[in-house]
């Protein structure tokens, strides 16, 4: 193993260069060939251009981070219980956990919506949007966080536990701060799955980045022709933007972690990989 | 709800269902042969092949797959490539190219964890580089990573929902359909419920897998 990850790191410096040298040559040879039309990339030079996507953009971050803070809260209370409750009461709270994971998001986004819309309460997509995002990613968040308390070894909560810490104490003081170490990989992942999934309220017609691309598409249509491609990819590049360094810092933080101590949830591609090793808290 | 075996509406659903089975069993597949193919090039394939296929992986894990799959239905279109106008296509090539990127990171974490040596001894052995990647490498990296891959065949179950964002006639699009066909919205529910005889079974299975593996070790 070694020697294939040093001649990776070897590669990688170099790599970054080569891989931009060809996405050089190849835009070129586009443009040479005339794949490429110039005038369909005018209106990105445009400063309105970027003011309407930035509106958007803000749509897309407001409901990512308040999806993201919501979900947050309930998952660490959902997580907690789930590793204290149990038996029966256990079960009550892991059940809908596991079916929420099982849905596809867009389906829940859908069901919230126009149950939303049935109850007579709020229109707003953005707020069905908030709703859908929050009840599933608490669910995942809640998954990460009972899988975090699962890692750390039954001998630290015992070992508080006779010293004389109180239950709540115990989690406080001695499980949390050590699982939630070992849990941010796992929850800086569920971040970059969430920021993608905010893409998906496009279809419940809000106004985040790529509803705000798709108006702008068919302002410019008319003058210079689709530009729905030149469109897809400069959204693309700003989803880009935002999740590539966010999944650096996730794999740089888990690369630190031997692998017992690495936690993962089940059913989301974004997640660390984790190899089959001996799990932690097992006996 | 009328739920009749000759009731019109069940047969759309029926035929959704079936098609959200067939973009999930197709996408699998295509995803694991991309994804090991694309894993081989960033191990072995050199520094040109290693910086574009890092490229690609890097690029489609952190985009969003609607828009791609936007991108794609529009570049297979008439218009453009004038490759198919077929969305279940589209969806299909969509849905395993995003998830071979995936795929590709797994399997590439089991290649370097096979022991360096293995190679070597292939190697001395008299077999080629290909058949010691094909015979040697290959079956224990791919065996160390299968709990990795069950993971991602979930996640690709659920995200072939997406599909009905590019009107490919899968389940979720055919519950819109009868949705507003009917004026009856629990067509969603029964959507709902159809991903989740798909997604449990899987998951419990890939649970085990990863119990019985670590057992194992």
């Amino acid at each position: 193993m070694t020697a294939f990850a040093a001649a990776r790191r070897h590669a990688s410096g170099r790599g970054t260069l080569i891989a931009a040298a060809i996405v050089v040559a190849f835009v070129a040879l586009l443009f040479l060939t005339g794949r490429i039309d110039g005038r369909k990339w005018q209106p990105f030079l445009e400063l309105s251009t970027w003011r309407f996507l930035g509106e958007g953009l803000l749509v897309t971050l407001g409901v990512a981070g308040a999806a993201l803070l919501l979900s947050m809260g309930f998952g660490l209370v959902l997580g907690v219980l789930r590793a204290a409750l149990p038996g029966r009461a256990g079960w009550s709270v892991a059940i809908p956990m596991e079916l929420a994971r099982a849905t596809p998001i867009l389906t829940i986004l859908l069901v919230v919506f126009f149950g939303l819309l049935r109850a007579g309460g709020s229109r707003d997509p953005a707020i069905a949007g908030i709703i859908g995002l929050t009840i599933y990613n608490s669910a995942v968040i809640g998954e990460i966080v009972r899988a975090g308390i699962a890692s750390i070894a039954r001998g630290e909560s015992e070992a508080a536990r006779s010293l004389g810490l109180s239950y709540i104490q115990t989690m406080r003081a001695v499980v949390l701060p050590q699982a939630l170490a070992r849990m941010t990989p796992a929850l800086v992942s569920q971040l970059i799955t969430l920021i993608k999934d905010t893409s998906l309220l496009f279809i419940l017609a809000a106004p985040e980045v790529l509803s705000q691309g798709r108006a702008f598409v068919n302002f410019y249509s008319q003058q210079v022709g689709s530009v729905l491609l030149e469109t897809y990819f400069v959204i693309a590049c700003i989803f880009f933007a935002i999740n590539y360094p966010l999944s650096r810092f996730s794999r740089r933080l888990e690369a630190r972690r031997p692998a017992h101590e690495r936690v993962h949830v089940l059913g989301e591609e974004d997640q660390p990989i984790v190899l089959a090793e001996p799990t932690a808290g097992r006996p | 709800m009328n739920l009749l075996p000759l009731d019109e509406n069940a047969a759309l659903f029926a035929q959704g269902y079936l098609t959200t089975l067939q973009l999930s069993i197709g996408a699998i597949v295509l995803s694991l042969v991309l994804g090991t193919i694309v894993a081989c090039l960033r191990v072995w394939g050199g520094a040109v092949l290693e910086a574009l296929t890092r490229g690609y992986v890097e690029f489609f894990r952190n985009t969003p797959l609607l828009v791609q799959l936007l991108f794609l239905a529009v570049l297979l279109a008439p218009a453009n490539l004038n490759i198919t106008r077929d969305a279940f296509v589209a969806a299909l090539i969509g849905l395993s190219i995003y998830t071979a990127s995936y795929v590709s990171e797994a399997v590439r974490s089991g290649i370097l964890s096979v022991d360096l040596r293995q190679m070597e001894a292939a190697r001395g052995l008299g077999l080629s580089q290909l058949e010691a990647i094909r015979f040697v490498v290959l079956p224990q990296a791919i065996r160390t990573v299968i709990p990795p891959l069950g993971n991602l065949s979930i996640a690709l179950v659920k995200n072939t929902a997406i599909a009905s964002g590019i009107a490919a006639n899968e389940m979720l699009k055919a519950a819109g359909v009868l949705e507003s066909r009917t004026l009856q919205f629990e067509w969603y529910y029964l959507a709902v419920l159809g991903y989740w005889t798909m997604t449990i079974p899987l998951a419990w299975l890939v649970g085990r897998i990863e119990r019985r593996l670590a057992y194992a070790r």
